[in-house]
């Protein structure tokens, strides 16, 4: 395969003089090198997409031998008119709008402190890292523990240990009170994974620029704003774009703690969507919240990618 | 005199901001721990009843015997290793050709992939399992690797084609010149400058494949096959969850991501060489 | 060079898999090649797959997989059984996920609230055709627990394992409010101004839905749905029910039953209960495990619930077994079944907590756990929840119903009302 890849561009520089974007057109080089991971990507991914789309147009029934009824877009005008879909739509937008930014500016700040030679270095990033590759299982039910009403950590804290509070709160009968611990959960899972992004990402900016602004007087917090940000703003944009999708798709966490209640007040799409299918059998209904759902994402994740790309080139400007 | 005082602070803040992470971080950690040294915990009790208590390793020696994890846990390693290389090298594949060619449909490409990142996986279940029993790959490790592959594949090419853009095209340009062909600037050129990106693709798919379970629990029947995941939420019953057991098998299953994360993370440092970024 | 290695690495990794794969089970397909689906083969020479949620924790699969199977297998030569365990919180996924795909296996044991909706897809043979002795078996079992196997005309399944909630009471929080465990619902609410004066709970629970609160509407009298499980409107709402709601309600405004009961189970009970912060709390058999492993010092005790205008009225619990219709070997996976309910297997799983589903087993019981007694007793009077596929799906909205209901304020009778019309309509659907 190397030799019919390095083959078929040889031909390449000699019509295209140099451009490393060479080979273009149907007989790109980038064709065989996309195949093999798109194959099986097309497989596993897209394919099961398009049955699960299918899914969402019918009254779909797991059951052997039944005809699935097509009831065209029904199922997504359910979803419409489901007040507790948009509750579950409007959680996540909270969800998202906490744990993105604060994923961010933690995960941030611990790139920047593990960033240059420090004795112990090794060990603090494992630390930091620590909670993002332990199970969401086993830490969501950590986390409902930690925030039990009676004998749970947060509470003992808050009443027993320091008498900041009277008596511990409820954190699972409010909506808000519960989406805190929701989100707490989140933000303490994810900031070793910003971290360790950032942290590749600040490893590639050049020391030379760096060297450059302290010749010109620049320093610490100047060479952070001027070099340091802006370099990794194509870094900046990929995580949260991939935040805002992970938070919308937020879905363990929550089917542990509250599962949703009290009175669906903390119900998420996922939790939503899983319940009307795996527990209900309305597949349909479900697989219409998901595409819903991925409609939203998708928009925000456009929306965000021609902001960002677009203050890239101002900046650059 | 000036600079060097203000050299240590920085370093003092840059501790006081790391210990603190470190603290956070590793609280739930150290309780998870904690209660898998205690026997008979079928409760999680307050932070002083687990500091207190009688310490014991039972739970390990127990959770390894009676779960067989060690059948698991090879199970999952051989499933976890393949899914990781696969990953990495497919990804790194479809990355630079997303990364470095203009081509007709491009964009297309591009954007199946973040949508598949973006659709909720678990609505895919019921259509992936039926691909996989007409592919005769239901209750076998291979129906495991090739979703995972699958799954892992959009995210990582996502990731690293970033990477990739990152490194200057006049590096590429170089080496037409010099005769390159596509293949060898791939393997030559964009593989070992983009080393902390491979690292970080290969902790996330090993991550990934590592801790994934409802696809494991849905297609794999046969004990001796189970992965690890499947494994620790056997302790589990209708009423009640040895936490004691199900944390120590958990604390067990930590250590493989602990190595690969430890190994890779060295290459973040200094991965690219500033030579060939100074040019 | 680096890359060939890598490619290399690769390579081998998944050869390994696929010699993994190659070497492992036969293919799906060869079993099945040559009957036709009507026709089962005979017992002889057959494999039949279990799966169920029996925990590897505690002795449930050892002895399922070490002396029930083996036993079977030597009784029955050619016959094979192939135990799958799955994890309970995920059982009912892999069983939709496979009807889905057309994969089950011959035997399931199933949560007993699962069996109308799996008869009601078609996957499950009726036991009452297809099993030679079930008229046998099915009067040898506790009624309680077998009318949960009945969908429309047919038995779907048998009982196999079966629980009930009686009342667990803490001595030390009863002597520090100077009374005794009552007998009846009216008492019972009454002592709940006694205990708060001892800064003591009268009852705690974590969950609001049926299993929890049934009991209670039973034992006023009344039940939520028609015997015939078609309407819930004139039954739901009706004045027992209403008032068994408002009594609950009334008892957890003023803390006698701890806020957390709205929460679905995020806080247990149990903690609070070891430290007779809450005088009582319903549980099962599980319960002594669990209450004996975490807290070695507490003195407990089990009552029957206490008694209101209905009775003293709990909720059937545990597993029912039932057989697929895909199965080939029929024939030997009802063998099988009938090996699972006889009196010895019975008796070998209550050795470790299974409480048999065989009344002739009642006297033994004692013997074997003494605190088998109570939940025996209990038993006689218990009630199964509605045996329907939407039950599902109305105990989702009888939790959210009441959740609301105990969190925002309302009127009990209007949101009963409401709940009524939705079950009415739930259930129209498997008419």
């Amino acid at each position: 395969m190397a030799a019919a890849l390095s083959g078929a561009n040889t031909l390449a520089p000699r019509r295209r003089r140099g451009n490393p974007s060479s080979g273009r057109g149907w007989r790109s080089p980038a064709y065989l090198f996309l195949l093999p991971g798109f194959a099986v990507f097309s497989l596993v991914m897209i394919y099961p997409t398009v049955q699960a789309l299918i899914m969402s147009l019918e009254k779909w029934s797991p059951a052997p031998g039944v005809e699935n009824t097509f009831v065209g877009l029904a199922n997504y005008a359910k979803a419409f008119g489901d007040p507790i879909f948009w509750r579950a739509m409007a959680n996540s937008g909270v969800y998202t709008a906490v744990t993105v930014p604060g994923q961010i500016v933690l995960g941030l700040i611990c790139a920047v402190a593990l960033n240059r030679a420090l004795a112990g270095r090794t060990a603090f990033r494992i630390m930091v890292y620590i909670p993002v590759i332990t199970s969401w299982v086993v830490v969501s039910v950590l986390f409902k523990y930690l925030f039990a009403t009676d004998g749970g950590l947060v509470n003992w804290l808050l009443a027993d240990a320091t008498s900041l509070m009277d008596q511990g709160v409820d954190w699972y009968n409010g909506r808000w009170t519960a989406m805190v611990a929701i989100c707490g959960l989140g933000i303490w899972k994810g900031v070793g994974w910003t971290m360790l992004i950032f942290l590749a990402a600040l490893q590639a900016v050049p020391e030379s620029l760096y060297e450059a602004a302290c010749v010109d007087g620049a320093q610490g917090w100047q060479q952070f704003w001027h070099i340091t940000l802006p370099s990794i703003r194509r870094t900046t944009l990929f995580i949260t774009i991939m935040l805002v999708i992970g938070a919308f798709n937020v879905f363990v966490s929550v089917q542990l703690t509250t599962n949703g209640g009290p009175a669906n007040l903390t119900q998420v799409p996922l939790t939503y969507l899983y319940r009307q299918a795996f527990n209900f059998l309305d597949f349909g209904y479900g697989s219409a919240i998901a595409f819903m759902l991925t409609a939203l994402i998708f928009a925000l994740s456009i929306g965000q990618y021609s902001l960002g790309s677009k203050s890239a080139q101002d900046a650059a400007a | 005199m000036r600079i060097k005082q203000k050299k240590l602070l920085v370093a003092a803040v840059r501790y006081m901001v790391l210990s603190v992470a470190s603290l956070v971080s590793l609280t739930p950690l150290i309780y998870m721990f904690l209660t898998s040294l205690k026997e008979n915990a079928f409760m999680l009790t307050s932070p002083a009843d687990v500091v207190q208590g009688n310490k014991t390793f039972a739970n390990y020696a127990e959770a390894w015997e009676t779960g067989k994890l060690s059948l698991s846990f090879m199970n999952s390693l051989l499933v976890t290793v393949a899914t990781t290389i696969l990953v990495v090298l497919l990804g790194s594949m479809m990355a630079y050709a997303l990364a470095r060619f203009e081509f007709p449909g491009k964009s297309v490409f591009f954007a199946l992939i973040i949508l598949e990142l973006m659709i909720p996986s678990i609505m895919l279940v019921i259509p992936q399992f039926v691909l996989a029993k007409d592919l005769h790959l239901l209750d076998n490790r291979l129906g495991l690797l090739l979703v995972y592959v699958g799954t892992n594949l959009a995210f990582n090419t996502f990731l690293m084609r970033g990477f990739f853009e990152g490194i200057p095209k006049e590096l590429d340009e170089a080496m037409i010149i010099d005769g390159a062909g596509a293949w060898r600037r791939y393997t030559s050129l964009m593989l070992p400058l983009a080393k902390p990106a491979l690292a970080t693709a290969a902790i996330f798919s090993f991550l990934g494949a590592w801790d994934e379970y409802v696809w494991a629990m849905t297609i794999i029947n046969d004990p001796a096959k189970r992965t690890l995941p499947v494994a620790i939420a056997m302790f589990s019953g209708a009423h009640s969850t040895n936490w004691g057991l199900t944390f120590a098998a958990a604390c067990i299953a930590l250590i493989p991501v602990l190595v690969v994360f430890f190994i890779f993370q060295r290459q973040l440092v200094g991965g690219i060489t500033s030579g060939a970024l100074k040019s | 060079m680096k890359s060939r290695r890598t490619i290399g690495i690769a390579l081998a990794a998944i050869s390994g898999l696929v010699a993994m794969a190659a070497c492992s089970s036969p293919a799906p397909t060869q079993t099945s090649v040559s009957t036709p689906p009507s026709q089962s083969q005979p017992a002889g020479d057959a494999t039949i797959t279990y799966w169920h949620a029996y925990s590897a924790d505690s002795q449930e699969i050892t002895v399922l997989e070490k002396t029930v199977i083996p036993a079977f297998e030597a009784a029955n030569p050619g016959v094979k059984v192939t135990s799958v365990p799955v994890p309970y919180d995920d059982l009912h996924q892999k069983l939709v996920t496979g009807i889905a795909g057309g994969e089950l296996p011959d035997v399931v044991r199933s949560d007993i609230i699962w069996v109308p909706e799996l008869a009601n897809l078609g996957v499950l043979e009726p036991l009452d055709t297809a099993m030679g002795d079930f008229q046998a078996i099915s009067q040898a079992v506790y009624p309680g627990p077998l009318a949960t196997n009945k969908w429309k005309d047919h038995y779907y399944g048998l009982p196999l394992d079966t629980n009930t909630l009686v009342m667990l009471n803490n001595p030390a929080a009863f002597d520090k409010a100077g009374v005794k465990m009552p007998s009846t619902l009216k008492e019972f609410a009454g002592l709940a101004d006694t205990f708060k004066a001892k800064d003591v709970a009268l009852y705690a629970d974590g969950n609001l839905n049926g299993w929890n609160v049934l009991p209670f509407i039973w034992s006023f009298g009344e039940d939520i749905v028609s015997p015939d499980v078609t309407k819930a409107t004139g039954i739901l709402h009706g004045p027992q029910s209403v008032a068994a709601i408002q009594a609950l309600y009334a008892l957890y405004r003023p803390g006698a039953i701890p806020a957390f009961v709205t929460q679905d189970g995020a806080t247990d009970p149990a903690d609070g209960f070891s430290q007779a912060k809450y005088a009582t709390m319903m549980g099962g058999p599980w319960m002594y495990p669990i209450l004996e492993g975490s807290f070695p010092d507490l003195k407990f005790e089990a009552t029957m619930l206490p008694a209101g205008d209905g009775g003293s009225i709990s909720v059937v619990g545990g597993e029912d077994i039932v057989m697929t219709s895909a199965s080939k070997n029929k024939e030997a996976a009802a063998k099988f079944i009938s090996y699972l309910l006889g009196e010895e297997t019975q008796k070998e799983f209550a050795k470790i907590g299974q409480m048999p589903v065989l009344s002739s087993l009642a006297g033994d019981l004692t013997a074997i756990q003494p605190y088998y007694a109570t939940f025996s007793e209990q038993l006689k009077t218990a009630k199964p929840r509605p045996a329907t596929p939407a039950w599902t799906e109305m105990d989702t909205r009888l939790e959210a119903a009441l959740q609301e209901l105990f969190l925002g304020g309302g009127d009990v009778r209007k949101t009963l009302d409401s709940l009524a019309a939705e079950f009415d309509g739930l259930l129209a659907q498997y008419q």
